[in-house]
């Protein structure tokens, strides 16, 4: 734990697809400004594209820089998993995104 | 220590005679299409492989003489010579001379040795004619990087891909993660993704792509294909497509990885092998390469060490075919004793013992399959061995013929499928010498100069059926009788149907050919056909048709197959129809069955489906049966061929896993049941043949149909 404030949870949901890549990034850059930790649900997420999915990796890569913390939170839906497992960004099949997170290639 | 090696040498045997199998086929199958590059590799990988084995084993003789007809092959294989019939006629012939020579080891007799000679002297001919196009040929083919899996024993080959988007790709709706998916899903595929490229976020441009993907992939396709993909990304993306190697070349070193993706110099791989620390840390250290360049490298190792692993496990090993033999007894006993441990727990009504009497099944269902389709074989195997006799049978009568094959993947069992073979070989000839007349007699009979031989083979019901028919000139029926008349078999009064007269032919000593040719002729053969078909349980049935030709049928049961049945009953007698002929199954009442009549027609999904009362095809007596007709009857709606009829039963109790027990001579003629099968309880039901019940119930119905106009 970064402070004693309580995480930030963001809660994803629908297809994350390039039109939501501008405002993902807006929001998910917002919550780090204010806070040490954010946690992104990814429970109801239908779809990530690569756009969206460089921006979870933007943000993560921009909490290492901060000194803070994002991490994926929640079970992901398991379609969601097979695709990215399809084109190699995910090693093996986790279920919940706290495993995802080390299954992500390169996270 | 003599003993192992002579072992080893029965193995080097075994699998060149094996070899020299595919050779045959392959060069047969150039004979039809000389430009097809696959196969020209497929014969030179097999001639190659046995001239290295030979020599290892010390078959010298063979080695050497292998070595002849490789170089003649390699020369067609990289364009220089062209294949021929003259061509394919030598490398048969040369093949076969290899088969020879296995049969000496150190001693050639001299007239082998002759034979060899004369057969070295020819191929020599074919490379020197060659020679001189040789330095024309453009070299570049024969040694570039298009096509390094040649020489690995499988068609796949492994390319390194390199997929980057340009950072724009977003903007006119490209789906990059489909594309890379369906890359993948061309093969067997290892993709990494280089997501290092990301910046934070306050760097970031959303709708810019960063990532990028390095991908091995092992597949059956060529670069077009993997092309294809990225065809509408063409100018939005850089695509790197390199062929790396087969899939047998060894798994190699993470450092030769990396020189060769150009990652690594050699001198920098050479500094860092000098430590004494993992190269891929080391490498990372230096700042020679990133990690994620070496963690893509290493799963580029591993795809090949995986690649590896695959061909290890789809390796075989050779058994006794007895041991077999005995493996699928023990299974059939199993079978029905686990049906008798299903009727005891029905009967016992006890819970935990019914459990354990479905699981058994389950389990013995599955050992039943795999143990049954360890000693099956695609009987195609065989088929191909005919068409050299068909091809050098021609070639010898001056005739034209091709052979045509059908149902190559109707499964048999492997002893009745060695046991075909001699058979087959006769029937054919037979249908070449007698049966297929000369091109000009042909074409003055209208029919095409080439003559046409179909070989065909179809499951039907407990039976194999297979067929050789050609359209030649058909039997003499008239040659037959006088000839069956001076041999006594007939008297001059007797009158035979056709079919009655057809089966002489499979006498001892019967040939009606005036002049006998060291084809056939000479009257055996066919005798021999005919017994050997019934060592197996089947028969041989002839049918001719006067200037068309004729087809000889012969039917092989399955002996020892279990199969899948549906159980039905009638009155107190149980009968098995063969679950992969089975449709369906209706209701039906009896008043409706009275009302259409007692053998008559049924709708069946929009189809008329002619139907039979098994009560009344088997002259059941309702008194004698023990059992009333009950009021609804149920119809089993079975397929044989491409035909439907509904069979009508008292019952259908369910399905039957059938050990399939022949019934013997007495019941040979029997006409509707294939065989038997033991119930859990002991009793007995029979098989029914519903190929046969069809032709009966469809001729009935065409009788019916002909006596109603």
């Amino acid at each position: 734990m970064v402070s004693g404030h309580p995480p930030k949870i963001i809660d994803l949901q629908g297809p994350l697809s390039i039109d939501r890549a501008a405002s993902l990034k807006e929001e998910l850059g917002s919550a780090l400004g204010e806070n040490d930790q954010v946690l992104v649900n990814l429970s109801l997420v239908e779809e990530i594209d690569l756009a969206c999915l460089q921006v979870l990796y933007s943000a993560r890569a921009q909490a290492r820089v901060q000194g803070k913390e994002l991490h994926l939170v929640g079970p992901v839906p398991s379609r969601v998993v097979g695709r990215l497992e399809a084109c190699g960004v995910v090693k093996g099949s986790p279920e919940r995104a706290e495993d995802l997170e080390s299954a992500l290639v390169g996270f | 220590m003599a003993l192992s090696i002579d072992r080893f040498k029965e193995t080097f045997r075994e699998e060149a005679h094996e070899l020299l199998g595919h050779l045959e086929d392959d060069l047969l199958e150039l004979e039809s299409q000389p430009l097809n590059t696959e196969l020209i590799n497929a014969a030179f990988r097999a001639i190659h492989t046995i001239k290295g084995s030979a020599a290892m084993f010390g078959f010298d003789a063979v080695s050497k003489f292998s070595h002849e007809l490789e170089t003649v092959l390699d020369l067609c294989r990289n364009g220089t010579l062209s294949i021929t019939q003259n061509f394919i006629g030598l490398a048969l012939k040369a093949r076969d001379h290899i088969k020879q020579l296995m049969d000496f080891e150190a001693e050639i007799p001299s007239q082998v040795e002759a034979a060899s000679a004369y057969l070295l002297d020819r191929l020599a001919e074919l490379s020197q004619k060659a020679k001189p196009d040789r330095s024309e040929a453009v070299p570049a083919k024969a040694q570039g990087p298009i096509e390094p899996a040649q020489e690995a024993g499988d068609r796949s080959r492994t390319y390194r891909i390199s997929f980057k988007p340009s950072s724009g790709i977003f903007k006119n709706g490209t789906r990059v993660l489909n594309l890379v998916e369906e890359l993948a899903a061309l093969g067997s595929a290892d993709v990494f993704p280089h997501m290092e490229g990301i910046p934070a976020l306050d760097a970031l441009d959303p709708e810019a792509c960063y990532a990028w993907w390095d991908v091995i992939l092992t597949a059956n396709v060529d670069e077009n294909a993997i092309r294809d993909i990225f065809i509408f990304v063409e100018d939005q993306a850089e695509l790197r497509i390199e062929c790396v190697q087969g899939v047998r070349a060894e798994a190699k070193k993470l450092g030769e990885i990396l020189v060769e993706r150009g990652d690594v110099s050699k001198e920098d791989l050479r500094e860092a092998l000098g430590s004494q620390h993992k190269l891929g840390e080391v490498l990372i250290e230096n700042k020679v390469v990133t990690k994620a360049q070496v963690e893509s490298a290493l799963v580029e190792q591993e795809h090949f060490r995986k690649q590896q692993g695959a061909e290890a496990a789809a390796g075989s090993i050779r058994v006794a075919s007895d041991k077999l033999d005995a493996l699928v007894d023990l299974v059939g006993e199993l079978v029905t004793l686990q049906a008798r441990l299903a009727q005891t727990s029905l009967e016992l009504q006890d819970a935990a013992l019914a459990s354990v009497s479905e699981q058994f099944e389950r389990l013995i269902a599955q050992l039943r399959d795999n143990t049954m389709s360890i000693r099956m074989l695609p009987i195609g195997s065989t088929f191909n061995k005919f068409r050299r006799v068909v091809r050098d049978l021609s070639l010898e009568l001056g005739k034209e013929a091709e052979l045509l094959t059908e149902g190559a993947e109707t499964e048999l069992d492997k002893t009745v499928i060695e046991k075909l073979g001699d058979p087959l070989v006769h029937i054919i000839r037979n249908s070449l010498d007698h049966g297929i007349e000369s091109p000009e007699v042909r074409e003055s009979a209208g029919k095409p100069r080439t003559g046409t031989i179909k070989l065909s083979a179809l499951h039907s019901g407990a039976y194999v059926l297979i067929q050789v028919s050609d359209d030649g000139k058909g039997l003499d029926r008239d040659a037959i009788r006088s000839k069956a008349i001076e041999r006594g078999l007939i008297s001059a009064s007797q009158e035979l149907v056709d079919q009655n007269l057809y089966q002489l032919i499979f006498e001892p000593g019967f040939s009606t050919a005036k002049k006998i040719t060291n084809v056939s002729g000479r009257g055996v053969g066919m005798d021999v056909v005919k017994r050997e078909i019934e060592a197996l349980g089947g028969g041989a049935y002839l049918e001719s048709r006067d200037g068309a030709g004729m087809t000889v049928t012969l039917k092989i049961p399955l002996t020892l197959a279990i199969i899948e049945g549906l159980l039905v009953r009638i009155g107190k007698e149980f009968f098995v129809v063969p679950l992969s002929s089975v449709d369906g199954c209706i209701e039906i009442r009896r008043e409706e069955l009275e009302a259409l009549g007692r053998r008559g027609i049924v709708s069946y999904r929009d189809e008329l489906v002619p139907f039979v009362r098994l009560r009344d095809f088997f002259d059941f007596d309702s008194s004698a049966a023990g059992e009333p007709e009950p009021d609804i009857e149920q119809m089993v709606i079975a397929s044989a061929q491409d035909s439907r009829v509904g069979l009508v039963v008292d019952q259908v109790i369910g399905d039957y896993q059938t050990v399939i027990k022949p019934l013997g001579r007495m019941y040979r003629d029997v006409e509707g049941i294939s065989g038997a099968t033991i119930l859990g309880d002991g009793t007995v039901a029979l098989i029914l043949d519903v190929n046969r019940l069809t032709f009966v119930v469809q001729k009935e119905g065409g009788r019916r149909a002909a006596a109603g106009a």
